[in-house]
């Protein structure tokens, strides 16, 4: 089972994270509602994590540091999406809304 | 790294000892800490103690905090307890967000002494995550909700484009250490061309620390968010954030000096954009808080000619700059907190200031100098030290820079024109004693680095 994983080359795996983060990219761009902006952040945080241990792999690095990079990576994601959460429930509670569209009262 | 340890510690004291008391009771505590722990970090500079023995288990291929890295170190300590000593503390919320702050001051040392592409990403991170939580502590207010959100979402999103160019440099080098990856990248240069993932890395990180820095075109978030947040919190992100992240910054493009003259190419249009954009931004403004936003995004500008700079002599000139920026702005900040009401903060906040309180005149005037870089004024020591050196390696960036001081000039003396009129305050509000002493500590180093440069120099 592992030895397809290492069959497979680097460039597909670069090819693959750099895909999966352009999704999350122009998700955050277009879309509108704060979820699913958070939902794309976290695809592009993964598809680093993706590309980290790819190139650990690749390079056979002896101290692991690129999948030791991918744990900090989820610790830090998931601390984030927790006050991310929360300040989307804050403004909930405000606007009953979760779109970012309200987004316009700061202006010049 | 004692002041590290020193401003941990005590932000795990005041965070759980402060969660029923009111913010008040635990701000001088908070002030002091931040105080000693400044003390202490320049005695470390100096090397008065000894902190080898100390914190030996450290490895130094994570945290290294040399000479220039503990005197930023002091210098952003100092600079938080004059931004918190400053800004008034409510009766009613919780000394908690004291502690968050604390927390987020963790971050940005880290950040200043961090010496592996882990450390630096984990520094950014207690850093932001933190403010996040800060920017939306007026919970009823929707315009601290929209600032929350918004700066969460741009951090988050700045993160993960720096993140991707970690990876893409850990492809390209293979370590995550700055030493090593500077050796690589100087055996690349031997070869001429550099690999096209390097180049990508850098420009990648380069984008997520502009956006931390808020530079054209990674500007668009910064002016909401700094007018949406609570003044204090708005101080912090204005002076500390920018300060810590683009010295993080310079130090991490500091390990891609032989590319140099090829990141200049794209970085000085940027800084040029910067500086242009923000000032002329700034003339257009009605309230305070968001032209002191734009002339944040104009400094951003100004600190990226740095790295025109090589990293070895910049050293000074940056500390100099910080201490200047930091100190003209935080004193800006605690005006428009005093004079300024829920809904009204235009520049006529501060009309007959001079009639009503000599000394908030006195310390208005001079943080306006010192951000225009009038002479006598530590700003005008800090921008001639930067653009002197800077003349040496590129002529029209630096005149772009001269021209937007220039343009700077009409909204920074905007306030002048209300100031001295003969009348009485709208708002008039009693500072105590240690806020006093605070202010006339921090109006001493605008005129005293001022008019004596060589103490700093």
């Amino acid at each position: 089972m592992l030895g397809i994983f290492q069959n497979i080359e680097i460039s597909h795996y670069i090819y693959l994270s750099c895909v999966l983060f352009c999704i999350g990219l122009f998700g955050v761009l277009f879309r509108r509602n704060a979820i699913i902006l958070l939902m794309c952040i976290e695809l592009m945080l993964n598809s680093v994590n993706l590309l980290m241990a790819a190139f650990t792999e690749y390079m056979g690095d002896q101290n692991a540091n690129g999948q030791m990079f991918v744990f900090f990576i989820m610790v830090v994601a998931a601390a984030e999406a927790a006050v991310g959460l929360a300040i989307l429930v804050m403004v909930y509670r405000n606007t009953k809304k979760t779109d970012v569209s309200f987004l316009d009262g700061l202006k010049d | 790294m004692i002041g590290l340890s020193i401003i941990f510690f005590s932000a795990i004291i005041i965070l759980f000892t402060g969660i029923q008391k009111p913010e008040k009771k635990s701000k001088n505590l908070t002030v002091f800490s931040l105080l000693v722990a400044a003390l202490f970090s320049l005695f470390e500079n100096l090397e008065v103690i000894n902190t080898q023995t100390l914190f030996a288990w450290v490895p130094s291929s994570m945290l290294d905090f040399n000479n220039f890295r503990l005197s930023m170190v002091a210098l952003v300590l100092f600079l938080s307890a004059i931004i918190i000593g400053l800004m008034p503390s409510s009766e009613k919320k919780g000394s908690d967000l004291l502690g968050l702050t604390l927390f987020a001051l963790c971050g940005g040392i880290i950040m200043l002494g961090s010496n592996h592409l882990v450390m630096l990403f984990l520094g950014i991170e207690i850093l932001s995550i933190p403010l996040y939580v800060l920017a939306g502590s007026d919970k009823k207010n929707l315009f601290a909700n929209e600032a929350a959100i918004k700066y969460f979402l741009m951090g988050a999103f700045s993160t993960a484009i720096f993140l991707l160019g970690c990876a893409f440099i850990y492809g390209g080098t293979g370590t995550l250490i700055f030493g090593e990856m500077q050796l690589k990248v100087g055996f690349a240069a031997h070869f001429g061309e550099f690999p096209i993932l390097i180049k990508l890395g850098v420009i990648l990180m380069s984008v997520g620390m502009l956006f931390k820095i808020s530079a054209v075109p990674f500007h668009f978030w910064s002016p909401d968010v700094y007018e949406g947040s609570p003044n204090r919190v708005t101080s912090f992100m204005a002076i500390i954030v920018k300060i810590c992240g683009f010295v993080a910054f310079a130090q991490l493009m500091s390990n891609f000096e032989p590319m140099h003259s090829w990141y200049i190419k794209w970085l000085i249009p940027i800084s040029g954009i910067t500086i242009l954009l923000g000032n002329i931004a700034g003339m257009v403004q009605k309230s305070v808080k968001r032209t002191l936003a734009y002339s944040s995004i104009a400094h951003a500008g100004y600190l990226i000619l740095f790295l025109l700079i090589p990293y070895a002599e910049n050293a000074q000139i940056l500390f100099v700059y910080s201490l200047s920026y930091g100190l003209s702005t935080s004193v800006m900040f605690y005006l428009i907190d005093k004079y300024s009401t829920a809904d009204n903060f235009d520049f006529t906040i501060f009309k007959g200031i001079f009639n009503s309180n000599k000394l908030d005149a006195m310390a208005l005037i001079l943080a306006v100098l010192s951000l225009a870089g009038i002479p006598a004024t530590i700003g005008f020591t800090a921008k001639y030290v930067l653009f002197s050196k800077a003349f040496e390696y590129n002529q029209w960036a630096v005149v772009i820079g001269l021209v937007g001081s220039a343009i700077s000039i009409v909204y920074y003396f905007k306030p002048f024109k209300y100031a001295f009129v003969n009348e009485n305050l709208l708002t008039n509000r009693e500072s105590s004693l240690f806020t006093n002493i605070l202010l006339v500590l921090a109006m001493l180093s605008i005129v005293v680095f001022g008019l004596i440069p060589g103490i700093i120099l």
